[in-house]
C-alpha cells in the first residue's frame, strides 16, 4: 500500500550509526548506559514550547551554558548544589561588587563542528533566549534577564550581563536548560524570514558544543548519544565515562523495572513506588533516593470558590487529611513527609518544610460547625490520569476520612491534558497536583506557587503581603533580611493555608548496581556526564 | 478479461462511494478532538515557567484562536494538500510519524493474523469434521479462552513468564533488540528487510521480538475465525454438492479439501478480513504494553493529552486501510467465488 | 421460520456438555451480582492501610489490595457494577440497533441509504479509540462508559437488523399480514423485530463478554469507571501494575472472576446459536 520510499527513514542527525558493525557494538556496550523512560523527547531544543522534562534532560548533555551548579553528597547520594556555581563553558565568572554587572570569560572551547566558541555565540544564544517566542523568555525573567541589551561582546573571550538591580536570581538562571548556548553561525545558516532564531531547525538538530552529540533521533521512540571527545566543560576538563547513551520511551513502568533487574537497561528514574521494595528486597538493582527537595505533593484549594473562599473550611479538610495512612498506601513512605511539625513558631525561611499541621477530627468538626458547614458539605476532589497510581489511592482515603467529619468528597479523574487546562482556567475547587522549582529559593516558590494570575498559583491565592515581600526578597543580598522575609511568608500561609503540602516524593533511581555517580538535579534528569561504570 | 474488467469498475465504484465516508470520519473525527474539554495548547505549555503568553503564543500558533468553522476547513484544505498537521508529543509532522510507525503497526497485525489463521483454520476444520465430538468441545473451549483475557494482561503476563522468569524472549521494547543493527530500510517491515540484506541473525533478532505482541493478539481472534471456519464448513458439508460429490464417489479427502474447504472459505474471508482492521485498530493497549513503536500507542498518547492532529490522522488511515481491505475483499471474493472461476 | 422445541434444547446440552457448565456458570454469576451487597463479608470500600497488601488469609480469602480493603468483597461488589454495564450497553445497543436497522430494512429508500452511509462512517472508525474519545470527552463516569459500549457497537446491530428484516420484508407472512389490514409500524414491531429477535439473542450473549472486556481496556488506560468503586477492569488494571512485585493476588482473583464470566457469556452465546439455528445440526 504505502510501503515504497523512504518509509522509515529514522531522523539521522549525525553520520556514523552505519558504519558501527554489529561486533564493535557488542564490544561497546560496557561504554553504552541504557537510560529508560516512561516519557517522550519531543525535541532537541529544550526552549520549544511543549518540550517534555526528558527533553531538558538530554539538552544538558548536548549543550554547554555559562556557568553550571556544583553537586554535594547527601547522604550517600548526589544531590545538585544550588548555592555553589561553577563555569561550564566559562572559564571564570565575576560578580561586581553592586551586584549589576557580571563577567565572564571564556575557555577555550570548540562546537562539534569544531570551530571555535566565542563571545558573539553566546550574546547570539541569550539573545534568542529573550527575545524568541519560546519558554526560555518566561524563565530568564525570573532572573531579570529580560533583554538583548543587556548582553555585552567585550572581546573574542570575554562576555559581560548587566542587570537593572542587582537579582538574586541572574546567574543562577544561566545554569538552567533554558539558557543553552548556540552554535550562532550555524544556527543562523538554518534562519529564515519568518524563523529568525532557526527555532523550527534546532527542533531536530543541535548546534552546540556539549559533552555528547546526537547520533540517532526518533521522537517518541529512542535516541542516541555518542561521546563528544573535543569536550571541556566538566568538573575538572574531565570527559564523562560513557561513549554511548541510549535512551528509550518504554511505557510500561513493570517492563522497565523488569529490565533493569535483568541487567538489560542501566538505569531509570520514573518506575513505580509500590514496586520499589520489592526490588530493593530481591537486591539485584542499586536504587539512590532523594527527596524532591525543589518540588512537592500538595492538595489545592481555590481560595476564590466556596467552600473554600472561606479560611475555616480549608483549616477544617487541613485537619481532617489522614496524612500517616496517605503518606504509607500513595508512596510507600517514600519521600519527606511536609506534614506534622510540632512547631509554633517558624524556625527558620527554608520552603518547603515540614507545616505543624495534624490529623485531629474534633478541631475538623468544630472547624466546619464555625464556617457554617454544621451540616455538612458536598465538594468534587479533582485527579489527573497520568498520576493516577499514586493520587487515586490517595483520593480513596480522604473520601472516607472526610466523610467522617460530614464533607462528602466525589472523586473525579481527568486525563492529563483536561485538567492541565481546568486547572490553567481555574475551574477546579479542590485537587491534587505535583510540582517543582528549578530555583528552589523561598521568594521564587511564593512567587511562582502563590502569587499572580497565572497557572501554577493554583489555589488562586491573592494576598498583598506575599506580594510585597516577593518583590522586596527577589533584590534583597543580605541573607538576614531574607531570611526574615521568608520567615513572614511563611507565616502568611500558614495563617491562610491556601494549599496543604504533603510530601516531597523521592526520586529513585534505580540502576545496575555497577553503576555509579548518579546525581540528583534540579530538573529531575539524569544527567549522563555524571555516571561511570565501575 | 471480461471479469478482470468488471473487478476493475468494481474498485473504482467502490473507492468513489466510499469517499463519502471518508469525509464523515475526518469531520466526525474533528469534532469529536474539539469537544474534548482539554487545551492542548495549555497543556503543552506547561512547562514548568510557562505562563499566559506562552500559551496564547503556542495557541495562535496551532490556529487554535479561529472560530471552528475556520479550524474544519483550514484542516480540510490541509489534508487536501496531504498535511495532516503537526504532532505536539513527538515535535514532528503527522505524517512523517504515520510513516514510520504505520509498519511496525502492519508488522504486528500480519503476523498476529497469520499466526491466528495458521491455528484457526485448521482447528475450526477438524471441529467441524467431527461436531459435538470431544475435539469439537476442546477446540472450543480452548478457543473462547482465549477471548476471555483482556489483552493488556495477557500481554503482561506473557513478558513476565517469558521473559522475567524464564528468560527465553528478548526484552519487550520494540521492533528490534537496541543494541542489533537494524537493517537498510527498504520496505519498511525489518522482516523483509533483513531477508533483502541477507541479514538471517539480525531477522531471527525480529523475528523473536514479534512473537509475544503477535501471540497476544493472535489469542484474540482465533476463537472467532475458528467459529466461522467451523460453522462455515459445517454449512457445506451438508450442502447438496457435497452429497452430490458423495453420491458420485469423489473421494472424501478431495471433497473435504477441493470442494468444501474451498467454498466454505469465502464467510470465513469476509470475516477476516473485518477482523484484521478491527486487530489493526484494537492493537493499542498491545502496543503500549510491549513498547511498540506503532500508530496504536502513537494515537493514545495523542488522546490522552489532547494532542489534535495525530488522532485526527490515526482514524483517517485507519479508515482508509478499513475501506481498502473491504475493497481488497471483494475483489478476493469475486476470484474465489465458484460461479466466476469453476463454472 | 424455526421453532425451538424443548427436545431439540435437551439435545444441544446433551451433545454439548459445555452448554451445560456455562449455563450454570452464567446464572450463578448473574446471582452473585443481585445479590452482592448482602453476600460481601467485608464493606468493600472500607481501608485498612496498616493491613495493605497482604497475601490471602482465612480473615481475607483473596487478600488484600494497596488500601487493605477485602479483595475478595471487591471481586464480589464488582460483580454487580460489571455486569450492569455490560447488560445495560448491550441492550441499548440491540435496541436501538433493532428499531433503526429495523425501519431501514423495511422501508428501504433515501432513508436506508443515509443510515447505512451513517453505519459505514462508524464502522470505519478504530472503534477502541472511539470509546476513548468519547469518554474523554463526556466524562469518566459509569453511564458514560455504558454509552460509549453501546454506541460503538450499535452499527453492527443495524446492519444486523437490517439485514434480517430486508429479507423478510417480502415473505408471505408479511404480506398477509399487510393484506390484514396491519400498518408498518405494527409490521415492524410485532412481526418482524420478533421474528428476528433469536437471530440477535445470539449476538447480545456474544457481545456481553465482550462489553466487560472494553470497559477493562478503558480502565486500564484510566478512562473507566471512578474510584472508589469496584470494578473488574480497574482491579485488574491496578493489580497488574504489582504484577513485577510478586504480589499475584492482586490482579489473579479479579482477572479470573474476568476471565470466568466472558467465558460463560461466550459459550453461552454459543450454545444458544446451536439452539436457536438448527441449520448447525448435522
Amino acid at each position: 500500500m504505502a510501503a515504497r520510499n523512504g518509509f522509515l527513514k529514522p531522523i539521522v542527525v549525525a553520520m556514523g550509526v552505519l558504519a558501527l558493525a554489529p561486533a564493535a557494538q557488542a564490544q561497546t556496550r560496557a561504554e553504552t548506559l541504557r537510560q529508560l523512560t516512561g516519557n517522550n523527547i519531543n525535541t532537541l531544543d529544550p526552549s520549544m514550547p511543549g518540550a517534555t522534562r526528558e527533553a531538558f534532560g538530554v539538552s544538558t548533555s548536548t549543550y554547554d551554558r555559562l556557568v553550571a551548579f556544583d553537586r554535594k553528597l547527601e547522604n550517600g547520594v548526589w544531590v545538585f548544589d544550588r548555592t555553589k556555581i561553577r563555569g561550564e563553558l566559562a572559564e571564570s565568572y565575576q560578580v561586581s561588587a553592586d551586584g549589576l554587572t557580571i563577567t565572564f570569560k571564556l575557555r577555550d572551547a570548540k562546537w562539534h563542528d569544531g570551530s571555535p566558541v566565542t563571545a558573539d555565540d553566546v550574546k547570539w544564544s541569550l539573545d534568542r533566549a529573550v527575545s524568541a517566542k519560546s519558554l526560555s523568555a518566561g524563565q530568564l525573567g525570573t532572573g531579570s534577564l529580560t533583554k538583548p541589551e543587556q548582553f555585552k561582546v567585550v572581546d573574542a573571550k570575554t562576555f559581560e550581563v548587566s542587570l537593572p538591580k542587582p537579582d538574586r536570581l541572574a546567574l543562577a538562571n544561566l545554569a538552567t536548560p533554558l539558557a543553552p548556548i548556540i552554535n550562532s553561525k550555524l544556527a543562523k545558516k538554518h534562519a529564515t524570514a519568518e524563523d529568525a532564531w532557526a527555532q523550527e531547525w534546532m527542533k531536530t538538530n543541535t548546534a552546540g558544543s556539549g559533552a555528547y552529540v546526537i547520533e540517532s533521533f526518533k521522537p517518541g521512540e529512542q535516541i542516541i548519544l555518542r561521546r563528544n571527545e573535543n569536550w571541556t566543560g566538566g568538573r575538572e576538563g574531565r570527559l564523562p565515562y560513557f561513549k554511548r547513551i541510549i535512551e528509550q520511551t518504554i511505557p510500561e513502568a513493570a517492563t522497565r523495572a523488569n529490565l533493569i533487574e535483568k541487567g538489560d537497561a542501566d538505569i531509570a528514574i520514573d518506575l513505580q513506588a509500590g514496586d520499589l521494595p520489592a526490588l530493593q528486597s530481591r537486591g539485584k538493582v542499586k536504587v539512590d533516593s532523594t527527596p524532591q527537595s525543589n518540588g512537592f505533593t500538595m492538595i489545592a484549594f481555590n481560595t476564590r470558590m466556596p467552600p473554600f473562599d472561606n479560611i475555616k473550611v480549608r483549616q477544617a479538610v487541613a485537619a481532617a487529611l489522614p496524612y500517616e495512612a496517605m503518606f504509607s498506601a500513595a508512596i510507600f513512605k517514600r519521600g519527606l513527609p511536609m506534614f506534622g511539625a510540632s512547631w509554633s513558631e517558624v524556625p527558620n525561611g527554608t520552603f518547603p518544610q515540614p507545616m505543624p499541621v495534624k490529623t485531629d477530627l474534633e478541631k475538623a468538626k468544630r472547624l466546619l460547625a464555625e464556617a457554617g458547614h454544621g451540616n455538612g458539605l458536598k465538594t468534587t476532589f479533582t485527579i489527573n490520569v497520568g498520576s493516577a497510581a499514586i493520587t487515586e489511592p490517595m483520593a480513596v482515603l480522604m473520601k472516607e476520612a472526610l466523610a467522617k467529619v460530614g464533607i462528602d468528597m466525589e472523586i473525579q479523574k481527568l486525563p492529563d491534558a483536561q485538567m492541565s487546562t481546568a486547572v490553567a482556567e481555574k475551574k477546579l475547587a479542590f485537587f491534587t497536583e505535583g510540582s517543582s522549582a528549578w530555583l528552589p529559593t523561598t521568594d521564587y516558590f511564593f512567587r511562582t506557587f502563590f502569587s499572580g494570575e497565572q497557572r501554577w498559583n493554583y489555589s488562586s491565592w491573592n494576598n498583598s503581603t506575599i506580594a510585597d515581600l516577593t518583590t522586596q526578597a527577589r533584590y534583597e543580598l543580605d541573607p538576614e533580611k531574607y531570611e526574615e522575609m521568608s520567615k513572614r511568608m511563611i507565616e502568611e500561609y500558614l495563617k491562610e493555608l491556601p494549599l496543604i503540602m504533603l510530601w516531597q516524593a523521592n526520586q529513585d533511581a534505580v540502576m545496575t548496581p555497577k553503576l555509579d555517580g548518579y546525581t540528583y538535579w534540579f530538573h529531575r534528569q539524569v544527567d549522563f556526564r555524571d555516571l561511570a561504570r565501575r | 478479461m471480461r471479469s478482470a474488467r468488471a473487478i476493475i469498475i468494481r474498485v473504482g465504484e467502490r473507492l468513489l462511494s466510499s469517499l463519502p465516508a471518508l469525509l464523515g470520519v475526518l469531520v466526525v473525527t474533528f469534532v469529536l478532538m474539539r469537544v474534548l474539554p482539554g487545551d492542548p495548547a495549555v497543556f503543552f505549555a506547561s512547562g514548568p515557567n510557562a505562563g499566559q503568553a506562552e500559551i496564547d503564543n503556542l495557541r495562535q500558533r496551532m490556529g487554535l484562536d479561529q472560530p471552528l468553522f475556520v479550524q474544519l476547513m483550514h484542516y480540510l484544505r490541509d489534508v487536501g494538500t496531504g498535511n495532516l498537521g503537526n504532532s505536539l508529543t513527538t515535535g514532528q509532522p503527522v505524517l512523517t510519524d504515520l510513516r514510520q510507525r504505520l509498519p511496525a503497526s502492519l508488522e504486528l497485525t500480519f503476523t498476529a493474523f497469520t499466526l491466528a489463521v495458521i491455528i484457526a483454520i485448521p482447528l475450526g476444520i477438524a471441529a467441524a469434521m467431527r461436531p459435538n465430538s470431544l475435539i469439537d468441545h476442546g477446540v472450543r473451549f480452548v478457543c473462547t479462552l482465549g477471548v476471555c483475557v483482556p489483552t493488556f494482561v495477557s500481554g503482561l503476563i506473557l513478558i513476565f513468564v517469558f521473559y522475567y522468569i524464564l528468560g527465553v524472549a528478548p526484552d519487550p521494547t520494540g521492533r528490534l533488540d537496541i543494541f542489533v543493527s537494524a537493517p537498510p530500510s527498504v520496505t519498511s517491515f525489518m522482516l523483509v528487510d533483513f531477508l533483502i540484506a541477507g541479514d538471517l541473525e539480525g531477522w531471527m533478532a525480529a523475528a523473536k521480538q514479534l512473537i509475544l505482541p503477535s501471540a497476544t493478539m493472535a489469542l484474540f481472534v482465533i476463537a472467532p475465525l475458528a467459529r466461522i471456519t467451523r460453522a462455515s464448513m459445517l454449512g457445506v458439508l451438508s450442502s447438496d454438492f457435497v452429497r452430490t460429490a458423495r453420491a458420485v464417489g469423489l473421494s472424501s479427502v478431495k471433497i473435504n479439501i477441493v470442494y468444501a474447504l474451498r467454498n466454505a472459505m469465502l464467510p470465513v474471508l469476509t470475516i477476516a478480513g473485518i477482523m484484521f482492521s478491527t486487530m489493526l485498530g484494537a492493537n493499542v493497549l498491545v502496543e503500549k504494553v510491549f513498547s511498540w513503536p506503532g500508530v496504536g500507542s502513537y494515537a493514545l498518547d495523542a488522546l490522552l493529552s489532547s494532542d489534535y492532529a495525530p488522532v485526527q490522522g490515526f482514524v483517517l488511515l485507519m479508515a482508509c486501510i478499513f475501506v481498502i481491505i473491504n475493497l481488497v475483499i471483494d475483489v478476493l471474493y469475486g476470484i474465489a467465488d465458484p460461479r466466476i472461476s469453476v463454472a | 421460520m424455526s421453532v425451538i422445541t424443548l427436545k431439540h434444547v435437551r439435545w444441544v446440552v446433551a451433545s454439548n456438555p459445555l452448554t451445560l457448565v456455562a449455563a450454570s456458570g452464567a446464572i450463578i454469576i448473574a446471582l452473585i451480582g443481585v445479590l452482592a451487597p448482602w453476600i460481601t463479608p467485608q464493606d468493600p470500600l472500607a481501608t485498612d492501610v496498616a493491613n495493605a497488601m497482604q497475601p490471602p488469609t482465612t480473615a481475607h480469602w483473596f487478600g488484600t489490595d494497596q488500601l487493605g480493603r477485602d479483595i475478595f468483597s471487591r471481586v464480589v461488589a464488582a460483580t454487580r457494577i460489571d455486569l450492569a454495564i455490560a447488560l445495560s450497553a448491550v441492550s441499548l445497543s440491540f435496541v436501538l440497533g433493532a428499531v433503526i436497522g429495523g425501519v431501514c430494512g423495511y422501508v428501504g429508500g433515501r432513508l436506508d441509504r443515509v443510515v447505512g452511509r451513517v453505519v459505514d462512517v462508524l464502522m470505519a472508525f478504530p472503534l477502541f479509540v472511539l470509546a476513548m474519545a468519547m469518554v474523554a470527552a463526556l466524562g469518566n463516569r459509569v453511564e458514560n462508559v455504558i454509552l460509549a459500549t453501546a454506541f460503538i457497537n450499535l452499527p453492527f446491530y443495524i446492519r444486523f437488523a437490517r439485514a434480517e428484516v430486508n429479507v423478510r420484508r417480502d415473505s408471505g407472512w408479511v404480506e398477509a399480514a399487510r393484506a390484514g389490514g396491519e400498518n408498518d409500524l405494527s409490521i415492524i414491531l410485532f412481526f418482524l423485530l420478533p421474528n428476528i429477535l433469536p437471530a440477535m439473542a445470539v449476538q447480545v450473549s456474544l457481545n456481553l463478554g465482550w462489553a466487560i472486556l472494553n470497559a477493562a481496556g478503558l480502565s486500564f488506560i484510566g478512562l473507566g469507571v471512578q474510584a472508589p468503586t469496584a470494578e473488574w477492569g480497574i482491579m485488574v488494571a491496578e493489580g497488574a501494575r504489582f504484577i513485577t512485585s510478586g504480589k499475584w493476588w492482586l490482579v489473579a482473583f479479579p482477572g479470573a472472576a474476568l476471565m470466568l464470566s466472558v467465558l460463560f457469556f461466550n459459550l453461552l452465546g454459543d450454545a444458544l446459536r446451536d439452539i436457536l439455528d438448527p441449520r448447525m445440526r448435522t
